[in-house]
């Protein structure tokens, strides 16, 4: 079957869904042992694929055409939560439904509760993944802001090697990653808040089950009027998701004032590069990733007990 | 009454639920192929060559066409539209060429192989730029088009049809107005999102007949409008529609079923299937068209409306041969549910460079009354009156004139009663509520009205046959695209001849050979028209058992009454006939045998409708007219333009709800459909005419978690006499006036006018910052 490349039509093609029309090697390893050897071999070439949610989409429309897909949904090793003293660990093809229902999470990490709950429908979360969802890299990711807040970290694991990503580091553009191409994610580790701190999602979409168009994570922990520890990280506002630093160490030991609250959310606005595009306006996004700031902000404090 | 007013299950649930229910898309024919479009990547240009030759070499491809192999026209009221695109393409997506193939993966790699040589042309992508007079032409031979007398297309200009409204005397209208106010509103075009994509599947038999398959809407415009511009005599052409999955205007008129035809007979006789993706139904088919309104009314201080000039413009996009009839119905009916003594209208379908519009569930309705019900508002809020007493003080009520001279009949509707419904369940006359520093709840109400839009000699008929145990079929022309009309028939035959509806099957298929005449499923008509038809054939069924039962209980007809099917003669219950004894002849025990297979049949069309005068669109265009109202609490974020509609009530005249529960399904779902065209649907383009959001991810459609958490339907029943069982149609209705119920609660919180759709969050908080 020939490429796309016909540029005359190819407006029109790019954005029809299509029977996938090139043929590709299809691999179901059973161990992450056999699935690590087959990135090893065959390196990009191959594309990972768990939940299929974001990857069939792009196969369809051909904007990606992989020559071998290496599905990770027969590794039983991999589908996991287990919840120890220093916080909670989550396999790579655990789906996201399945995490958005477990105790703990609901429990101890809010804010990745409510991005869980607000993401697409319970069909798409019924197969998609959380890893997936990190992996694939869009600045509007809902699982990212809440896993920068909450400091999550990556494990990262090639055929002779495992190392270690702070969630941080792991975004470097649009569906680009920090990973090797002989690298598969396969476990998100999630350590605790501290005690008494209160965190929260929120997000903007077009109508109930969207994309963001702006979301935000925020975690709070007060000394009683004055901020201990703050983290604040916005998806669909730049290239990537990020954590706005600038803000955080400005109100670090400091009590939420109105005053201080108008401040940070003109740190925030300087912060995001936001854009235009068929979802929103670049100016949209700004303001309301500033209103955004300050609910965020004051419903964390409101959880406090009001000051 | 045992049947009629009843909530019983629609008796195609089972069928639907377990999935066992057929559609197009389902069938599969032996030797059947495939066929994929190739579409056009300019809003306007010059087809100066297309080279197919490597396409034609990929293996599996039978045949490529492209618009110079089909030299015909079609269209339902103007003969307007290439099968593919010839000399010229119209707007990004019309089809340049197809090819046939015996798999898609085969059609699909020969369509990009296809090189087609375009010269580009300035294109028109503001209906207000194509009514300037150097404007280009979207169809420079717009003078030669065939077309229905009731329609005025004006060539040498972009303008498709005029229609034109005159009553009283507008200047001396406006003369004894106190307070004038101007308003301009726009809409954009939007698509109609079917479950079920266009699909269908032709055949040119050897002999010269043609068979279709195909998702739509009015089986019998499909064959005539084919016969017409084919040449081929009706009788050659038969045309098979399953269950629709859902049509909503998109699948009415004629679309692609010309083009499968011919395709196959140029790939050898052999059955071709188009099926449209996703992307190419936003694309490809037909849209809602776009619409741009002008309105001035004069008013006293008192409230009443004195005159009013109105000007609505609709986008037709690159074809109109249903269009036009869009820009007549809401010609006709401009002034919404009021009562306008000078009136000046004018309503115009425009071509431009954009996809070409069709039929839109309440079409021209649901474009004006956004206008019409915000410039209500408005007016209101100028003189200083609450805006339910001024609509009240306006109501069109029986007696009164309609814009085309029309005096409401006397069993007409009430809309007073709709509008007061609302405004007592909404809980009208409190101010807004700030609820936080930035959340304000406001309620808001609009009323609407609608006739079918349909030609006075629309017509339906019914046949219904008596089965040898006793059972019925009924056969009607009205497809089932998911609104519920057959059950309610069922319901009608049911009560007519006495028997369960479990012993009344509708046949689940139209099949132009076999099925009744009717004109189209279109525009509120068939449960009111193919009501009456199925009364007319019921009674014609038991006329001809009464007929055989008479002679063999030796009594007169008019002795007999029927019952549990049973025919038995009036006090003595012990002298009947099992209906079965009587359905194919009934046999005496010496084999002798009388009467015969029983088939009632029963037509209708409308009375005294008229065509409307050209110069001042005087006259009778309107079956019934539905009135209703609509009224939302919203709550509204200031700060990201956000709102929730907490609260939302519809009430409607339908004269007589034949089944209350299928009424208040089609009302639920219409408004849900009405938030999602009022608050999100939109067609997006570049500068380049070029649509951006061609998909479900950026086109948003309302989704279950979109819904209002509350929603209060009212039924109202003032029968209308000449209406089976004094029934009107609410199909359409059920989707007007809920954006202009949204838009006036945002401007009684607020006080800021929002004119132009849709309100997504992001142009309301836009509205409220220019505002501010």
């Amino acid at each position: 079957m020939s490429q796309n490349k016909n540029i005359n039509l190819g407006y029109i093609n790019l954005f029809n869904t299509h029977i996938i029309p090139v043929k590709f090697n299809y691999h179901a390893p059973q161990t992450l042992e056999e699935a690590l050897n087959l990135l090893n071999k065959l390196k990009d070439k191959a594309r990972v694929i768990a939940g299929g949610t974001d990857l069939i989409v792009d196969m369809k429309l051909r904007r990606k055409e992989p020559e071998h897909v290496v599905s990770l949904n027969k590794i039983r090793e991999l589908d996991y939560i287990t919840v120890d003293s220093l916080g909670v660990k989550i396999g790579a093809i655990v789906k996201l439904r399945k995490i958005e229902k477990e105790k703990i999470i609901r429990e101890r990490f809010p804010a990745l509760y409510e991005a869980l709950k607000s993401m697409a429908s319970i069909q798409v979360r019924n197969m998609g993944t959380m890893v997936g969802n990190i992996c694939n890299a869009s600045p509007a990711a809902d699982t990212a802001p809440p896993l920068l807040i909450y400091n999550a970290t990556l494990t990262a694991k090639s055929l002779n090697n495992e190392r270690k990503i702070p969630i941080e580091e792991f975004f470097k553009a649009p569906g680009k990653t920090a990973l090797k191409e002989d690298e598969l994610v396969t476990e998100i580790f999630i350590p605790y808040p501290p005690q008494d701190s209160h965190s929260t999602f929120l997000k903007i979409t077009r109508v109930g089950m969207d994309l963001s168009k702006v979301s935000i994570a925020v975690l709070t922990k007060f000394n009683g009027s004055i901020i201990e520890d703050i983290r604040i990280a916005l998806g669909a506002v730049a290239p990537t998701p990020l954590r706005i630093r600038r803000a955080e160490e400005f109100l670090k030991n400091k009590p939420l004032t109105e005053e201080n609250l108008k401040i940070v959310q003109e740190i925030v606005a300087k912060e995001i590069k936001p854009i235009t595009d068929v979802r929103s306006t670049e100016w949209y996004r700004r303001e309301v990733a500033k209103v955004l700031v300050k609910d965020a902000l004051m419903k964390c404090l409101e959880e406090e007990g009001g000051r | 009454m045992k049947y009629v007013g009843k909530s019983i299950q629609r008796i195609d649930a089972f069928e639907k639920v377990t999935g066992s229910a057929e559609y197009a898309g389902d069938i599969e024919l032996p030797g059947m192929l495939y066929t994929k479009l190739l579409l056009s990547p300019y809003a306007h240009a010059k087809i100066k060559s297309i080279d197919f030759s490597d396409a034609l070499k990929v293996p599996g491809v039978i045949t490529i066409a492209i618009g110079e192999d089909f030299p015909f026209r079609i269209g339902l009221y103007v003969n307007d539209r290439n099968i593919l695109a010839r000399k010229k393409v119209r707007w990004v997506g019309e089809p340049v060429a197809a090819v046939v193939a015996e798999n898609l993966e085969a059609a699909e790699e020969a369509i990009e192989l296809i090189k087609v040589d375009y010269e580009p042309l300035p294109p028109v992508l503001d209906v207000r730029d194509a009514l300037k007079p150097d404007a280009p032409l979207v169809h420079e031979e717009l003078g030669e088009y065939a077309h229905s007398p009731a329609f005025n297309p004006i060539p040498g200009t972009n303008i498709a049809n005029r229609f034109v409204v005159k009553k009283g005397n507008v200047e001396e209208g406006f003369k004894k107005s106190d307070v004038i106010v101007e308003n301009e509103f726009l809409m954009p075009q939007v698509s109609h999102v079917p479950m079920e994509p266009h699909t269908c599947i032709g055949q040119y038999m050897k002999d010269g007949s043609i068979k279709i398959w195909t998702s739509a809407q009015s089986p019998f415009a499909i064959r005539y409008i084919l016969g017409y511009s084919l040449g081929v005599p009706l009788h050659k052409i038969s045309v098979y529609v399953p269950y629709v999955g859902g049509g909503f205007g998109g699948k009415a008129g004629i679309n692609f079923e010309p083009l499968v035809v011919l395709l196959s007979k140029k790939a050898g006789y052999r059955p071709v299937k188009l099926e449209l993706t996703r992307e190419e139904q936003f694309m490809v088919a037909p849209v809602r068209q776009g619409f741009y309104g002008k309105i001035k009314t004069g008013v006293t201080r008192d409230g009443k409306i004195m005159a009013e000039k109105i000007l609505y413009v609709f986008d037709a996009g690159a074809y109109a041969d249903y269009g036009v009839n869009i820009g007549r119905a809401a010609g006709y009916s401009c002034t919404g549910p009021y009562y306008v003594p000078n009136l000046e209208g004018e309503s115009l379908t425009v071509y431009t460079n954009h996809p070409w519009g069709t039929a839109f569930r309440g079409f021209g309705h649901f474009e004006f009354l956004w206008a019409i019900e915000r410039q209500m508002e408005i007016v209101a809020a100028e003189i200083g009156m609450d805006p339910i007493e001024f609509r009240l003080k306006n109501a069109l009520l029986p007696g009164l004139t309609t814009p085309t001279g029309e005096k409401l009949r006397e069993d007409a509707g009430r809309i007073d009663q709709c509008i007061k419904a609302v405004a007592e369940k909404i809980g009208w006359g409190t101010p807004p509520v700030k609820i936080t520093p930035n959340k304000i709840r406001a309620k808001g109400i609009a009323a609407l009205w609608k006739a079918p839009a349909m030609p006075p000699n629309a017509a339906s008929s019914a046949i219904i046959k008596l089965n040898e145990d006793g059972t019925f079929l009924l056969s009607v022309g009205v497809t089932e695209i998911g609104q519920g009309t057959v059950t309610a028939l069922a319901q009608i035959v049911a009560e007519e001849l006495s028997v369960p509806v479990e012993k009344i099957k509708v046949v689940p298929f139209r099949h132009t050979d076999l099925t009744p005449y009717s004109w189209q499923t279109v525009a509120s008509r068939n449960l009111f028209m193919e009501g009456r038809a199925v009364i007319r054939a019921a009674r014609d069924v038991k006329e001809q058992i009464l007929e055989v039962a008479s002679q063999v209980l030796r009594v007169p007809k008019d002795d007999l009454e029927i019952e549990d099917e049973k025919v038995y003669v009036k006090g003595r219950p012990e002298w009947s006939l099992q209906l079965k004894d009587i359905a194919a002849g009934y046999v005496y025990p010496n084999g002798n045998t009388i009467g015969g297979p029983i088939i009632g049949r029963g037509y209708y069309v409308g009375s005294r409708l008229t065509y409307l005068d050209p110069e001042t669109g005087q006259g009778y265009p309107a079956l019934k007219w539905t009135f209703g109202a609509q009224a939302v609490e919203i709550e509204l974020d200031t700060e990201t333009g956000e709102i929730k509609i907490l609260k939302l009530v519809s009430a409607f005249d339908v004269g007589k709800a034949i089944n209350p529960m299928l009424v208040e399904g089609q009302i639920v779902g219409g408004c849900v459909q009405s938030i999602s065209l009022g608050m999100w649907e939109e067609y997006k383009y570049d500068k380049n005419g070029r649509m951006i959001n061609p998909n479900l991810t950026d086109y948003k459609i309302a989704r279950a978690g979109d819904i209002p958490e509350e929603h209060i339907v009212v039924i109202i029943e003032n029968p209308q006499k000449d209406g089976p069982y004094g029934a009107r149609g609410v199909g359409e209705l059920s989707m007007l006036s809920v954006p202009p119920a949204i838009a006036n609660a945002i401007f009684h919180a607020t006080g800021v006018n929002i004119n132009n759709l849709p309100l997504s969050f992001e142009n309301i908080w836009k509205a409220l910052k220019e505002k501010r």
